[in-house]
Order: structure tokens, then sequence, then C-alpha cells
């Protein structure tokens, strides 16, 4: 099988519908950053995250009324019963989350105050419990701590497989579990509203500090790139692999406010995952580029260059992009939740990444080639004639 | 079959085999590659140590060392008061030359820089001693903190300083996150100090107790109010000495017994210095009470019945069993020299990791397949090699990952995943690269030198560009994000290898140089 078979497309020509296209799409991005913000998460923002499970219908209204300054929503599937729990940043530092959800916990589980909450507590407090009251008369052995120890994780851990216990007989038909247990499972215990699941406080000093690494981290990355194109190859590939990335940067952040994604630490790896994907297409063509000129002696502009490296290169690009893609819709469709902007955005990147390698480096190398210094590089030497009336067509 | 294949095969088995073994479960170890956090749930946290307390604390002290000096020298007791956290001010009455005390800082407070002010001696602790001292609190409260999570029997805990002022804490598996949080935030500060008069309703009223000229030698601390029956019904005040004869410090164990009244009470034995240091305090002051004074909250008072000679004692308070577990157990590893405050906190709960874990296997099922589907329809025969070198990439991956302990997280999970697109390219590069010799008519083996040789610069190009930004990403995530670095510089390093080893010696075995007119299939 094969995509093409002798390609030969003109990728120059189009190279500035290409640069209106993605300036279209930057410019949107810019404006509904401008006019509604970046959805910080908190990782930046700072604040606190909590995600919850609840074992009947969500009581939202009620959590609405709760925590007035949070936005709250659904979390995964409606039938999951999950909800994400939002809270602004803290003047001052300090266990944020923990301090709601246990106010939340008092506040919606009365018998609380007297019982153990089965949904919400962990194995060492249960098998606390089950010491206290030794319902198995295992007294001080030095095995009855073991014990108790044991039965407690197996309970928690059917608790984790079901997500929450909907009713006392999940918790009770635990494997291995003694009918001394059970009764104090039946007498001391209850199931609680809800499970926590996940809760994240990032304290305004955190906060800060994500953000200024996390644009050190790209905006290093992309020159350390730039630097070694520069290095391998030359300047004017140097100077377009970094323009190419930030590009391709640009785009997915575009995508990003569209989709109204939130971003998070997990979305600046995916930044810089694209920062390397992007620049591999580049390399590609670039080695072709380079091994063209010495086989080929006749002379070629650079921008005929380029295109010969293309269509070369074409299948390939394509195949690696397709074979990406595939992988990262397997990571939408089943990678769940927790990385879903994650995926979203890395799967732009690829597609980004593979047009502007078709389309939007070849505009900056050719560009640059002809606004550059006049210090000719080997490239500029056959270049600037056949480019330069194209430019004047354009102008007039 | 030359010799030179035959060694190939060999070392491409050997590998396969370690690599295999490595992640196997067995019974001694069930989970070859450790989880990180947000698979096996789990807390992380970030906490500053709050050192200025330590410095405050030695100010304090050399304060009341130059009021003791100057005691013990006939001098006047100099009114020395604290102007920062690292300076005091020190001034003798009017008209006392401040000779003597200058002798007394010189011979007793080296670690402070002394100058003389308009109304007095003013003492900075020096820049060396604060940086010391800030190091020693680190190194304290991280020791501590150990301490304590091996009591809980945590396993493989993490607690490392970072930076100036911080500590890096995270639990792998932990299910109590409130508890274990309370158990390592507690400063658990024991202190034994006679109290001075009785208690009262408030603070004001506790203070004014006290005759007016030995108020600055009390603290007023709150204390539990109970009733006849022993409810807490609210909170009250009492007056007890500054002066801290026993502390913490003095204690070897402590664990929890049953008390007479059934409740549980925290059973305490002192070190061979402090017992009798305990012993003198308690014979020296029969039928007066002494609190015992945790956190600057004093959990009892009970009254002195006789002397204590043994460094036995016993401590009663409103615990339940739980509570007074978790005293013992902060008082059997130390107290924290300073507070903490939270900056961070991620706490996964087990539920969330099992679920992030069975949507990363299926999300890596279902990549996987897809790639192989593709990849056989493209590639026909060739194609077969290409899914092989990849079977042999997961495979190396996850070894690597077990064998030095690298951390798997979901993003890691992902890293896998996209390592799996991305060493496909590398195959794509070598087929794409073979395919454009054949067409240029020559014969396969010719065509399989040619594309293996012509690709090698740019796979290694590619693989370069992807590594740096790989260590970018590496130097700037925490947690998660790192294990997603870990997952892509690792599967590069095993593409390269995979590509050019695994795939190229398939190549050599089906297509042998003899065979000339074997079509090839690509």
């Amino acid at each position: 099988m094969q995509i093409f078979k002798d390609p030969n497309y003109d990728f120059i020509k189009y190279r500035w519908h290409a640069v209106v296209i993605s300036a279209l799409i930057i410019a949107a991005g810019i404006a509904i950053f401008v006019t509604q913000g970046i959805n910080l998460g908190v990782d930046f923002a700072g604040g606190a995250n909590i995600i919850l499970k609840f074992k009947d219908p969500v009581p939202l209204s009620k959590l609405r009324s709760d925590l007035p300054d949070a936005t709250i929503q659904q979390y995964g599937r409606e039938q999951e019963r999950q909800i994400l729990i939002r809270l602004p940043q803290q003047k001052s530092e300090g266990d944020y989350a923990g301090a709601i959800v246990d106010k939340l916990h008092t506040d919606m589980n009365p018998e609380g105050a007297t019982k153990h909450d089965l949904n919400f507590q962990g194995s060492d407090k249960l098998a606390g419990l089950l010491m206290q009251i030794d319902p198995d008369a295992r007294g001080t052995n030095p095995n009855a701590e073991l014990h108790y120890r044991d039965m407690a994780r197996k309970i928690i851990a059917k608790r984790s497989e079901l997500g929450i216990f909907t009713n006392m007989q999940q918790a009770t038909s635990t494997e291995g579990m003694t009918t001394g247990v059970v009764r104090v499972l039946n007498e001391k215990t209850f199931l609680g509203k809800f499970n926590m699941l996940n809760q994240e406080t990032v304290g305004p000093q955190v906060g800060k500090e994500l953000q200024g690494k996390a644009i050190w981290a790209i905006l290093a990355s992309s020159i350390a790139m730039g630097l070694y194109i520069w290095f391998r190859f030359d300047l004017a590939f140097g100077v377009a692999a970094i323009i190419c990335i930030i590009h391709d940067v640009l785009i997915a952040m575009s995508f990003l406010l569209f989709l109204r994604l939130e971003f998070s630490l997990n979305i600046v790896a995916a930044l810089l995952t694209i920062v390397g994907y992007s620049v591999n297409d580049t390399v590609v063509t670039y080695d072709r580029v380079r091994e063209n000129k010495r086989k080929i002696k006749k002379s070629m502009s650079l921008g005929e260059h380029l295109n010969l490296a293309m269509n070369q290169t074409l299948s390939r690009t394509i195949l690696t992009a397709g074979s990406v893609f595939l992988v990262l819709l397997a990571l939408l469709i089943f990678g769940g939740e927790v990385i879903r902007g994650f995926s979203w955005i890395l799967t732009i990147g690829v597609i980004s990444g593979t047009y502007s390698t078709l389309l939007i480096v070849p505009a900056v190398a050719v560009a640059w080639e002809r606004f550059k210094p006049a210090k000719p590089s080997a490239v500029a030497r056959v270049e600037p004639r056949a480019e330069m009336p194209a430019r004047k067509r354009k102008a007039s | 079959m030359n010799r030179n294949v035959l060694w190939k095969i060999a070392l491409i088995l050997g590998v396969l085999a370690v690599f295999t073994i490595a992640i196997i479960p067995t019974k001694s170890n069930p989970q070859p590659i450790k989880q990180g956090l947000d698979l096996k749930g789990g807390i992380h946290l970030k906490m500053r140590v709050n050192v200025n307390e330590a410095t405050r604390l030695e100010v304090d002290q050399a304060m009341n060392s130059m009021r003791t000096q100057a005691t013990t020298q006939k001098l006047p007791v100099p009114n020395a008061r604290r102007v920062n956290d690292t300076t005091f001010i020190a001034s003798p009455p009017a008209g006392v030359p401040t000779d003597a005390y200058e002798r007394i800082a010189s011979d007793y407070l080296p670690s402070f820089a002394m100058t003389r002010v308009t109304d007095g001696l003013q003492f900075v602790l020096k820049p060396t001693a604060v940086t010391q001292l800030q190091h020693d609190t680190i190194d304290q409260a991280v020791e501590a903190i150990r301490r304590r999570v091996d009591n809980l029997g945590v396993t493989e805990p993490i607690i490392v300083p970072e930076g100036e002022d911080r500590i890096v804490i995270q639990l792998p598996g932990v299910d109590d996150p409130s508890r274990v949080k309370e158990i390592i935030k507690t400063t658990a500060q024991l202190q034994f100090r006679l109290v001075e008069g009785g208690t009262h309703p408030t603070a004001q009223a506790a203070t004014d107790a006290i005759p007016a000229n030995l108020r600055d030698q009390v603290d007023v601390l709150p204390i539990d109010k109970e009733d006849a029956v022993g409810r807490i019904t609210g909170t009250e005040y009492v007056a007890v000495q500054k002066n801290v004869p026993v502390s913490g410090r003095d204690l070897k164990t402590a664990r929890t017994q049953k008390g007479q009244t059934g409740g549980p009470v925290i059973e305490f034995t002192l070190t061979p210095e402090g017992g009798p240091k305990f012993g003198a305090l308690t014979r020296a002051n029969v039928k007066r009470q002494l609190a015992i004074v945790l956190d600057n909250r004093v959990i009892s008072a009970p009254v002195i019945d006789e002397e204590i000679p043994n460094g036995q004692g016993i401590i009663r308070g409103n615990f339940t069993v739980q509570s007074a577990t978790d005293l013992a157990l902060m008082l059997r590893s130390g107290s924290l020299p300073a507070s903490l405050t939270t900056l961070e906190e991620r706490t996964v709960g087990p539920s969330l990791g099992r679920d992030s874990i069975r949507q990363g296997v299926y999300a890596s099922v279902a990549g996987f397949l897809l790639l192989i589907v593709a990849i056989l329809l493209y590639y026909k025969g060739a194609g077969v090699n290409a899914v092989l070198a990849l079977l042999l990439n997961l495979v190396i991956l996850l070894g690597v990952m077990a064998y030095f302990g690298f951390t798997l997280t979901l993003p890691g999970i992902a890293g896998i995943i996209l390592t799996l697109g991305m060493a496909v390219d590398s195959n794509v590069l070598v087929f794409e690269r073979i395919r454009e010799e054949m067409r240029e008519g020559k014969t396969a083996r010719a065509s399989i030198e040619q594309g293996f040789s012509r690709a090698f610069a740019t796979i290694i190009d590619t693989h370069l560009t992807t590594i740096i930004s790989a260590l970018f990403l590496f130097q700037f995530g925490t947690g998660p994000i790192k294990g997603f670095a870990v997952t892509l510089l690792v599967g590069l390093g095993a593409s390269v290898f995979t590509a050019f080893f695994v795939s190229r010696m398939i190549f050599d075995i089906v297509y042998k140089s003899t065979d000339r007119g074997k079509e090839l299939s690509i």
C-alpha cells in the first residue's frame, strides 16, 4: 500500500495562504485571551481542587450554597455521580482543600459524630476502630493488630474497586470477614454521603513559582531546539525551527482557549512534547535538503530544495503523524478525565506540527533567506535570484 | 547464517529475557514497576518549615542567659527586649556602665554580633549562625517527620529538604490523608512546667491573678474545661512558669495504656539524664500542680503527690484511643523544631488511582492494537518486522523502568503510548527509504542496506531533538510530569536500539545477501 505515488506538490506556492490561516487562528486565540482570559488551573492560579464521588444523586444546590465562591461541575459521566469543586486562591498558605473536605464531611454526615464513616475514612482509621472494639477477642496478642489491619485493608480495597459503597451489604460481603467484624460494621459504621477521590491545594507562593517555571521551560526548550538545528544545519533553519515551534505552541494554546480547557501542569507537559515533536518533522525535511544539496549538481533555490525534500518525505510525514494520531485517539477515547486536556493538546499539536512543517517552515526559511543580513551562507548563494521576482509580484 | 547474525540474535534474545524477567510480577515483588502517587493513591506535600521560630527561640534563650549571668555576677538585671526574630536589645538600668554586660556577651553569646545603641546594647544573630540554625532546623524536621512516617508504617516514603526552608513529602498508598497530615504537622513539643495559681475563665483573668512583678515569668495557656464527670465543656486558662525544667527532649519512649478509668493514657519513660531532672522537680514541688503542656496547650495539670524518682510517669488527658496512639507516636518520634505551613498538597484517593490505571491500560492496549493493524496493512511483510521491533521496544521500556526503579505515573502511561507512536517513526523513515531505493531499481538487499544507512543520521537527529525537549520536561516537572519525561526518555533510547538493531537484523535474516531474486514485501 502507498499513500502518495511520486508526489509533486508545490508547498512553497501556498505558504502565504498558510501564514494567513495560522495568523487568523492565533489572532482569534489572542482575542479570546484578551476578552475572556485563560482558564488557569489550580497549579498556576493557586486555590484548591476537590473531586468527590457521591453515593446518591449529587446535592448540587446544597453544595452551591455551602460553598458560594466555588465553581462546581460534573466530573466524568453523570451516572458516576462525581463532581469537581474548584475553589479560588486564598490569601494565606494552608491546607485549604483538606479543611473544606472535612467541613463538608461534618456538615453532610451528622452520624459521623458517633459512628465511623466507611465511605470516607481510610483503612488506618478503620483498623483503629476494630482494634479498639476487638470483636474477635484477639486481646493483646501481637497478631491482633495484623488481623484487624488486614480486614480493614480488604474492606477499603473493595471500596476502591467500587468507587463508593452504596449499601452496607457490599462492605459486609467482603471476602474473609469474620462475624465479629461484620457486627462492628453494621453497628458502629455507616455509609457516608461521599468519598474523596482527589484533593489538591496550591498555595499562592507555589502557584507563582510554577507559572515562572512553566514559561521558562517552554522558552528554554524552544531556544535549545533552535540552537541544535543551527548547529546541525544552518541559521536560517534554526530560526525557522524556533518560529515553527512558537507557531505550534500558539496554535495549541489557541485551541486550548477555544475549547475552554484548563491550563495546568499536564498541559505544559503536552506543550513541551509538541516542541519536541514539531522539530522532529522539520529535522527530517532539513536532513533531506542537506542530502539533496550534496547529490544534485544543478543550481536550485532554497524554495525548490524545500519543495523537493518535502515531497520526498511526504509519505513519512503523513505516516508518522498518522501513527501518533492513532495512539492519541486511543488516549482521548480511553484515557479518562484526568488526562483529557493533555490528550487534546497533544492531538492538536501533532496536526499543527505536521501542517507547520509542510507550510510554515518553508515560508519562514525562505523569508529569512531574503531578509537576513548581507553575509551570504551556502544556501543563500544559490537562492535569492530565483525568489526575487516572486516577491515583486506579490508586492505589486 | 553467519556468526555475526547469530551474535546479534543472541544479544537480542538476551535483552528480551532480562527485561521480561524484570517485569514479571513475583510473590516477593508483586509490583515490579513502581507506581506514582496518581496511580497508587497517596499524599504529596510541600511544607515550609518556619525556621524563624528557631531563630526567635535562640534570641529568647540569649536574653535569658544575659539575665541569669547578670544575676550570678551580682549586676543589675538589664531590660532585654526582642526587636525581631534575630535581634534583641539589652538596656542596663540608667547610669550603669555597659562594660560588664559586654563581657558577659563575649563570654556567653558568641553567635551574636554586638553593637552599642542609644538605649543599651543591640545583639544580632550572626548570618552564619542563622544559616547553621536553619540547616539544623530543616534536618531535625526531616528526621522527626521520617521517624513519624516510619512509625505509621508507610512504605517507600520520600521526605527531602528543598531549597532554603522547605520539605517535600510523598507518601504512597496512604488512605487516611487527614490523620497523616495531622501527625506530620503537629509540632508535638511536650513540656513539664509548674502551675502558678488556679484556672480562670479568660486569659486576662488568669494574668490578673498573678502578682505584677511575676507576670513576665509566666505564660497563660489554654486548658480544657471539664465538668464533674470529665466531659469537655469549654476552655479555661491557667498561668504556668516560663521555665521548662523537663521537656519532650528528655523523653525516651511513650506508649498508650488503658488507664484506671478505662480511657487511654500515655505512659512515658525518661532518658537517664531526664529521669533525675524529673525526680528533682517533683521532690521540690510536692503538692504543687505540674502542667503537661503540648504545643502551648495544657493537656492536663495533675498535682504532684510525691517524688517520682524512676523517670516513669503517666499523662492523662481527654484522649480517644486514636488520639492517644497518635500522640504517643509523635512523642516517641520527637518533636518538630519549628511549625510547618502547607504550601502545596495533593492527595489522590485509592479509587481514582484505580480508575486511572484501568483507563491507562485500556488506552495503551487500544493504541497499540490500532498501531499494529495500521503498520501491517501498510507495510505487509516488513510490517511484521516493525511490530516485533515495537513489542521489544515496549518490553525494554517497561524493563528499564522496573530495573532502575523509575516511577510510572498516568502521564507516564501516556508517554509510553506516545513513544510507541513515535517509535514507529524510525521504522517509517527506514521503510520509506527502502521503498525509494527500490523504485530506483536496486535489489532488495541493496535497498535495505541503503535505506538503513541513509536514514541513520535523520533518526539520530529526530531522537536527539525529542530527547532535548524531554530533558527540559524532566527539569521542569514534578511528580506525574517527571514520570512522563522518564518514559519518553527511556522509550526514545529503546527506539533507537530496536530500529537499528532489531529491525535491521530481521531484514538481514529474511533477505540474505545470497538470494538476489527475492521479492521484498514492504
